[in-house]
């Protein structure tokens, strides 16, 4: 899978990472995170967050509905860390959300439809 | 914490002056003394609030932004009224409210499969699946299979079944009551004025949460409309939301409100950037200047948002980007199942995303309000059940806890008119 994925120029090196992570939707990418570990949310951390900035400058310039598909990769990539960063940052790199509700019980309207829609 | 260069009023702001109550006038209106918890208890009382509650009050059941054109309509199964009822905008732009019945024997019209349901009539009509009768999406029964087998048939009197459906800010409500006892507009009252104005239509992101609680309505509710949980319950998700105060307490015939002040929520590194990012936005910055002028009548900096609770079971936070970065609004609604099962909704709202960046900020400042509503939903089934274990037969409540009071008491009132 790693071989398919193009991302922009710049971000070619995270590739590996955005195998992993980066989905279309909510539903698959909380899938991926719910089976996470405090490792795997540390690794994502630290090879994204100082990335992030770069990657909100570049995307900051696309339009949602012109995307090519490199930069539809590194969307969806930081989509992923956008809602898996609070594990590293607040959680103690746990999956669940600490003292609550199950994750699985909501269920998001918008689950199956892609984020960038 | 009141902001030293704001102590004039906003323009308008004095018009709203009669709904303001200090901590001291919300003791003596609403009492001090426990509430009972027999209202959350009782199942025989969760059958007098079907009737008198439920089916008597101005419920919202959509946003007109989720049936944007023509013939778009939504279906909400309501087992509280034992209904099923279609919201659905008509050929001429009027959005409307139906049961779900066909006139022929009952069947629903448009078959559903969960609590919502969404789609569009083509034609301007919805056909029923079990004989083909076809409705007009403004109600009237356009034709009928086979009609002439029919020995009589009066069609002019088999149109879907109407209920009272009226819009507010964009906000779709129904009333069950046939006919209403009061308008919407008359219902809301001052609320609708307090929280009218502002740009609610162009926050048409939304992104919906709901889930099926094992509890009575009133505790999910009562849960979501307080800010004294928010130390505590949120200590995980909100570590920079502290210093907070909920004040500016203010009471509206069956309704009331109340501020939620405080610190900003840039506490993490990845909540920065993305406040960064909507902040640099035109669209998404604060709007503090949308805030109806009587929230917020002194214009503080450390405005989050507004909590209301409109009776009976819709709390509409108004934020305009002032709290979570890039949020104009959330609303929570709880709709029971039973006595005991609610399926409560949360929906977050912003302005459409220009960009993919905004999109990644909006979905980290979405999960971020959703992991918090995963904190909130926590207690919810475990206080059910210690309120049915018999071991209290009264909740304690503190002056933030004002909104629980007014609701417990607006309920009382209405189960004995």
């Amino acid at each position: 899978m790693t071989d398919t994925i193009t991302l922009p120029a710049g971000f070619e090196d995270l590739t590996e990472l955005a195998a992993h992570w980066a989905r279309a939707t909510e539903n698959a990418r909380s899938a991926i995170r719910w089976s996470a570990s405090a490792q795997d949310f540390a690794g994502f951390y630290a090879a994204f967050m100082p990335r992030l900035r770069a990657a909100l400058d570049l995307l900051e310039q696309v339009p949602l509905e012109e995307m090519d598909e490199a930069q539809n990769n590194l969307f969806e990539l930081a989509c992923a860390f956008a809602e898996a960063a609070p594990h590293h940052e607040l959680y103690g790199g746990s999956a669940d959300v600490p003292h609550s509700f199950s994750a699985r019980r909501f269920v998001p309207g918008h689950g199956d439809t892609a984020s960038r829609l | 914490m009141t902001d030293p260069a704001s102590t004039t009023l906003k323009p308008g702001a004095e018009t709203f002056a009669h709904l303001g109550r200090s901590v001291a006038a919300i003791r003596a209106e609403l009492g001090t003394d426990p509430v009972s918890v027999d209202a959350i208890r009782d199942p025989a009382i969760y059958e007098l609030e079907r009737e008198k509650i439920f089916r008597r009050t101005w419920l919202k059941v959509a946003t007109t932004s989720e049936l944007p054109a023509i013939g778009d309509y939504k279906v909400k199964d309501l087992p509280v009224v034992d209904a099923s009822v279609l919201i659905v905008r008509g050929k001429d732009g009027v959005v409307r409210a139906f049961h779900n019945v066909c006139t022929h024997r009952g069947n629903k019209v448009v078959p559903t499969s969960d609590a919502e349901t969404f789609g569009r009539a083509r034609a301007g009509v919805v056909t029923c699946r079990f004989h083909g009768w076809v409705f007009g999406t403004d109600g009237p029964l356009r034709s009928v299979p086979l009609e002439d087998h029919f020995g009589t048939l009066d069609k002019a009197c088999l149109g879907l079944r109407e209920i009272a459906c009226d819009t507010w800010e964009g906000f779709v409500f129904i009333n069950m009551a046939d006919p209403p006892e009061q308008t919407l507009a008359e219902y809301l009252g001052d609320f609708g004025t307090l929280f009218g104005g502002y740009p609610y239509a162009e926050a048409t992101t939304a992104y919906r949460y709901s889930t099926v609680l094992e509890c009575n309505w009133k505790v999910a509710l009562y849960a979501f409309s307080e800010g004294y949980h928010v130390p505590t319950i949120h200590a995980g998700s909100l570590p920079g939301f502290r210093g907070i105060e909920h004040s500016d307490f203010k009471l509206i015939g069956p309704h009331a409100s109340s501020t939620i002040y405080g610190l900003g929520m840039e506490a993490a590194a990845s909540t920065a950037e993305c406040a960064r990012v909507l902040h640099g936005s035109a669209a998404h910055a604060p709007h503090p200047e949308q805030v109806p002028p009587g929230i917020n009548p002194t214009r503080r900096a450390d405005f989050q948002f507004e909590l209301p609770n409109v009776f009976p079971n819709l709390l509409i936070h108004l934020a305009a980007g002032c709290g979570y970065p890039g949020m104009a609004f959330f609303t929570h609604q709880f709709w029971p199942l039973d006595h005991g099962r609610t399926l409560w909704e949360g929906i977050n709202y912003f302005r459409p995303a220009r960009n993919a960046a905004e999109r990644v900020a909006q979905l980290h400042v979405n999960a971020l309000h959703r992991n918090a509503w995963l904190e909130d939903t926590a207690t919810m089934e475990d206080t059910f059940t210690g309120i049915r274990s018999g071991a209290v037969d009264t909740m304690q409540l503190m002056d933030q806890e004002f909104l629980i009071r007014h609701a417990a008491r607006t309920l009382d009132r209405y189960l004995a008119a």
